[in-house]
């Protein structure tokens, strides 16, 4: 198993993407924490689950948005398992709204979920991860974050703002063996995009090339490539995960 | 702890650190110019000498945050100021500011930071 002996911690680990990133990490030998905010159900059935098929998981009840949080269960984890060896910022909402109505709260939720997240774990783990010289940070970006997507300015600008962030992280950490990338995905089959696929999914399928929209594994097998060893020179890079939805093809 | 004791350690912290060989690392040594630090080297020097010492370092006490003096009145035509000088004695209380005062370059500032002035700080920090 290619992450026996690793460590890994997840954010929005009980549902969707991060579900299906869990599962694979913890599939390959890799022991997972992973951080919910609210679905206790959820992140219990996923533990036991894991645990039931001989793999070592763990999930915390963390609201992302606040740094003492989250600085509390990196350390948690890492004095726990001794290190931490790969972090995959996957929390992530929606508050879809034209921006001509769209509150501040609307705004601020999603900047803070998705993006100010990705300040508070990035700088909660850079220690460890600098002191054993390795480290695997994934972020998890959209298409949205290079694409506009009307109703979608706040989520575009955690995204957007995510992509850039990587390639400043990057720089920041490449000469500590720790890789910063992010994967964009296009359309997947979770609960986020739910509401859109019930008005659209033919229409969507259309503009896609692959003719069918992703699923969690196809995130989560992208991922498990730049968390893993063999990916070493791979860094600060963007990489869709879309069945060539962003290609601009006919 | 005696300051050969402390230089000692020091010297190891940067040999980790920086990945250089032992003899580079001598007293006068620069960190920048002669053991090749970048900026996020002087995070994991801090890091690793809290570890070694067993001490908390607040952030910006060994290494300043900002040493851009970026004060009109502190650089004047590359060179740094008199009221320059007493700013970085203050900012830098174990550097040999009065080496650098002699030729005072704003583009020699890095040179203020030694191997010297990190045993000069952990020898205040442990023994007062």
């Amino acid at each position: 198993m290619k992450f026996e002996g690793r460590t890994a911690l997840v954010t929005g680990g009980s549902r969707g993407i991060g579900r299906g990133i869990v599962q694979a990490l913890a599939a390959q030998g890799a022991k997972v924490a992973f951080v919910y905010q609210s679905n206790s159900q959820a992140a219990e059935a996923l533990v036991a689950e894991l645990t039931q098929a001989g793999h070592t998981v763990v999930a915390h009840q963390v609201d992302v948005r606040n740094k003492e949080a989250v600085d509390a269960v990196v350390k948690t984890v890492t004095e726990a398992w001794g290190k931490l060896d790969v972090l995959v910022n996957n929390a992530g909402v929606i508050r879809d709204a034209l921006l001509a109505t769209m509150t501040p709260e609307q705004w601020r939720d999603v900047i803070d979920t998705n993006l100010t997240s990705v300040y508070n774990f990035c700088q909660a783990v850079t220690r460890p991860m600098m002191s054993a010289r390795y480290g695997r940070i994934i972020n998890m970006s959209s298409v949205a974050g290079e694409f506009g997507n009307k109703g979608q300015a706040n989520y575009a600008a955690s995204k957007g703002g995510i992509n850039g962030f990587t390639r400043c992280l990057a720089t920041e950490l490449a000469s500590r063996g720790i890789t910063v990338n992010a994967v964009a995905p296009g359309f997947i089959e979770t609960d986020m995009t739910e509401a859109v696929r019930n008005v659209a999914e033919a229409e969507i399928k259309k503009n896609i090339p692959a003719k069918r929209l992703g699923k969690p594994e196809d995130i989560a097998n992208a991922v498990l490539f730049l968390a893993s060893q063999e990916s070493s020179y791979i860094t600060g890079q963007v990489l869709s995960v879309d069945g060539g939805l962003t290609l601009g093809g006919f | 702890m005696s300051n050969d004791e402390i230089f000692e350690k020091v010297r190891k912290t940067l040999i980790d650190a920086l990945s250089v060989d032992d003899d580079e690392v001598t007293p006068e040594a620069t960190l920048i110019g002669d053991l090749g630090a970048e900026s996020i080297d002087f995070l994991d020097i801090s890091f690793r000498l809290e570890k070694e010492f067993a001490i908390k370092i607040p952030r910006g006490e060994l290494f300043p945050d900002n040493m851009s003096l970026a004060d009109k009145s502190l650089v004047k035509d590359g060179l740094v100021t008199p009221e320059g000088i007493t700013e970085l004695r203050t900012r830098l209380p174990h550097a040999n500011v009065d080496k650098f005062a002699a030729d005072p370059k704003m583009e020699h500032i890095s040179e203020l930071f030694t191997v010297q002035m990190i045993v000069n700080f952990m020898a205040h920090k442990l023994n007062g």
